[in-house]
């Protein structure tokens, strides 16, 4: 078992580094548009649920609770209701943003094993390797800790701008309404204001994730059409010059002036249900990896901009040059003093501009560091 | 010069405004539905009735607008003063898609860009505030907001619907003219139903009350035939009963089921809540209004239709037997069971 005396220490060592950073900081915390209409939530330290359907009528109300509660984590809905506090059936939603999620465990990238470890949920024992149940006490399950590398921040960003593309290009959202903030873990938030957006249910939200993500493309739609004795070309009134028409058609060399052409790209491909295969692998391959669920739940608690995030101490944070935003400087705010932890695994990473080879047992980092390494299960206050 | 709508349209397009204030510039009034020359429109009104919701079709001829609006009002009547809800359904969704018939047409063959662009305004900007662009590369092409289109196609079931299956640029939607008007029909359908719902009958014309008792024995007995025959439930719903007649918790999708089943076969919103006192978590309150809601009363005023077999399947909820053979909604649980065993 994690000893309580060292967990109590451990919390008390992030939760006086979160007040500070609320007292400091207050000015980062952006107030949410209509903060009057909208539900807050938050978690505290210790305690597994969550305080929901609370209301905030101005960010001074906001900043007394942070400062006072010091919660691990603050939420706040995507949706606009006219009785925030009520519970859920009698709210009565009136919108919601849209809000993606691009998180680096849905990119499947080649270099997350090499900063994977996995910290038992009984023993906080850590591992570098996967096993069904802890090693040490044999009875924990162990949970995946990924710490977030400049590979895991470049893919991040491209498939961050790959989305900001198609929603310009394609959905004709206005740059000036997209809004990229770090998570203050290992991904993304992009918040759309538009007010376009706002009445969308959830199945028509679904249908944007179906669309950004590359889901159920028919092959009839850029021209393939079953017929008795194989296939043939049809191509749809609407053309193919725009959208996931053209990206399909660039990508696979069809050419709506040639028939021909295209029949043979058909044929090549196995025929009518080949090309549908490919087709599968081709969208998925240029979709959008966003999170589906984050996007179709109208109401959704998120984590509130600037707020801290307690899988790692660091701040979500707006994004105003996407270029040059490096999370691990640029989000890493807490206090620079140094205190001793005890480190439950070797480990490298590099923030504020500082790079930390700690092989040791016990170490002395900077309050920023080492509540990052506590946050993810790596280090803990004896 | 500015293009309005003519006579035709008013003929086509019997629920526009202009229509209604055609009735009520000539100082219509209900009891010259008596006088014998009214007799062709009252039977027209009682043949499109019928043609509706005994056969299934659209009520396809085209008269004069004189006559055109008028058996479209003496058919709204018709209808309500029925009083079975199914019939007022169903007449008021083929009444939209008769109209969606000629508005296709129109979209098609008219010329005149002004008059098309008049036509898209007053159907689906004046009655649905829905923007409708003629693409200014190719005139057969439609354009509609991204959210507009998302609004009304993500309740689709076809895969055609879906927005990847779209030509989609710079916030817009590229439709032809089938599937430009084939966004409004549940609006347009809607629209007949409130009208209908809204109208206030205190007195019907003989000539029209006589009509109604012709038309109602043809009509009325499917109906009322398949509401009061459900005694059997399907195993689904039975199982479900079972567990909540345990005290065991249900899954919200289960209670869904129960609760869109109940309400379909005529159940009344206190009859369905009670089902659930049971539960370990009830809550009076909460039951009734997500009941309420359920039966379109509260929230976005739809009534939410039973999940269907496949679904259920895949939530786990479905225990069929052999006599749930062939349906697809268990809806149909007892109306097929009593075709076979007829």
């Amino acid at each position: 078992m994690i000893s309580t005396k060292s967990a109590e220490k451990s919390t008390t060592l992030v939760r006086s580094a979160f007040r500070e950073y609320y007292f400091k900081y207050s000015k980062i915390i952006e107030v949410p548009e209509r903060i009057e209409e909208r539900e807050f939530g938050y978690r505290q330290f210790g305690s597994g649920g969550m305080f929901r359907h609370l209301e905030f009528r101005n960010i001074g109300e906001l900043l007394a609770t942070l400062i006072k509660d010091v919660p691990s984590d603050v939420y706040c809905s995507n949706a606009y209701y006219r009785f925030p506090t009520y519970i859920m059936q009698e709210k009565q939603w009136t919108g919601a943003d849209l809000i993606f999620d691009i998180d680096a465990k849905d990119l499947h990238l080649p270099c997350e094993l090499t900063h994977s470890y996995f910290v038992c949920a009984n023993c906080g024992n850590v591992q570098k390797d996967r096993s069904e149940l802890c090693p040490s006490c044999k009875t924990g399950k162990l949970n995946h800790i990924s710490l977030i590398c400049n590979k895991c921040n470049y893919a991040l960003k491209k498939e961050v701008k790959h989305l900001i593309e198609m929603l310009m290009y394609d959905l004709g959202i206005m740059e000036k309404s997209i809004q990229v903030y770090f998570s203050g873990n290992n991904g993304y938030h992009i918040h759309i204001s538009d007010n376009e957006f706002r009445p969308l249910d959830s199945p028509a939200r679904s249908d944007i994730v179906g669309y950004l993500m590359g889901n159920d493309m028919m092959v009839e739609s850029i021209g393939v059409r079953k017929a008795f004795d194989g296939f043939l070309i049809k191509f749809p009134k609407s053309g193919m010059l725009y959208g996931w028409r053209k990206r399909i058609a660039e990508k696979l060399g069809i050419d709506q002036s040639s028939i021909v052409k295209s029949s043979n790209i058909v044929q090549q491909k196995g025929g009518y249900n080949g090309f549908k295969t490919e087709l599968v692998k081709v969208t998925k391959d240029i979709g959008v990896r966003i999170d589906p669920q984050v996007t179709m739940d109208i109401h959704r608690v998120f984590r509130m901009a600037g707020s801290l995030n307690s899988k790692s101490g660091l701040t979500k944070m707006r994004c105003n040059d996407m270029e040059s935003f490096d999370p691990l400087n640029d989000a890493c705010l807490l206090a620079d003093r140094e205190i001793n932890v005890e480190i439950k695994a070797p480990v490298k990473l590099k923030l504020k501009g500082q790079s930390f080879n700690i092989s040791k047992q016990t170490a002395r980092l900077p309050v920023y560091a080492a509540v990052y390494l506590t946050c993810k299960g790596l280090a803990e206050v004896n | 010069m500015s293009i309005k709508l003519g006579t035709g349209d008013l003929a086509k397009y019997p629920f526009l405004n202009e229509a209604s204030d055609y009735i009520r510039e000539t100082h219509f009034d209900f009891g010259e539905f008596n006088r014998p020359e009214m007799r062709h429109i009252i039977d027209r009104a009682a043949e499109r009735i019928e043609v509706e919701v005994s056969s299934g079709t659209i009520y396809e001829k085209l008269d004069k607008y004189e006559i055109e609006i008028l058996t479209f009002l003496v058919a709204l009547m018709m209808a309500k003063s029925m009083g079975v809800e199914p019939i007022l359904k169903k007449h008021s969704l083929f009444e939209a898609m008769r109209a969606e018939k000629f508005l296709t047409e129109d979209l098609k063959k008219e010329k005149n860009e002004q008059k098309k662009r008049l036509l898209l305004f007053k159907i689906f900007g004046e009655l649905f505030k829905v923007k409708v662009d003629i693409d200014y590369e190719d005139n057969r092409l439609f354009k509609v907001k991204v959210t507009d289109y998302l609004i009304r196609a993500s309740h689709f079931h076809e895969q055609e619907w879906k927005l990847i299956n779209r030509l989609v640029h710079k916030g817009y939607v590229y439709l032809d003219a089938d599937e430009t008007v084939r966004l409004i029909r549940s609006e347009l359908s809607a629209l007949i139903y409130n009208r209908i719902k809204s109208m206030a009958l205190s007195t019907l014309p003989e000539t029209i009350k006589a009509k109604v008792d012709d038309l109602r024995p043809k009509l009325v007995s499917n109906y009322e035939y398949r509401i009061h025959k459900v005694t059997d439930y399907p195993p689904c719903i039975e199982h479900a009963l079972k567990v909540m007649n345990n005290g065991e918790n249900l899954p919200h999708s289960a209670r869904l089921m129960l609760a869109t089943y109940m309400l379909a076969i005529g159940k009344s919103v206190d009859e369905v809540a009670v089902l659930f006192h049971n539960a370990p978590d009830y809550n009076e309150k909460v039951t009734r209004y997500q009941v309420e809601h359920l039966a379109g009363i509260r929230g976005s005023h739809v009534k939410y239709s039973v999940p269907s077999c496949e679904k259920l399947r895949n939530e786990n909820l479905c225990f069929a037997t052999e006599k749930c053979n062939g349906i697809t909604n268990p809806i149909q649980f007892g109306r097929k069971l009593e075709k076979r065993y007829d």
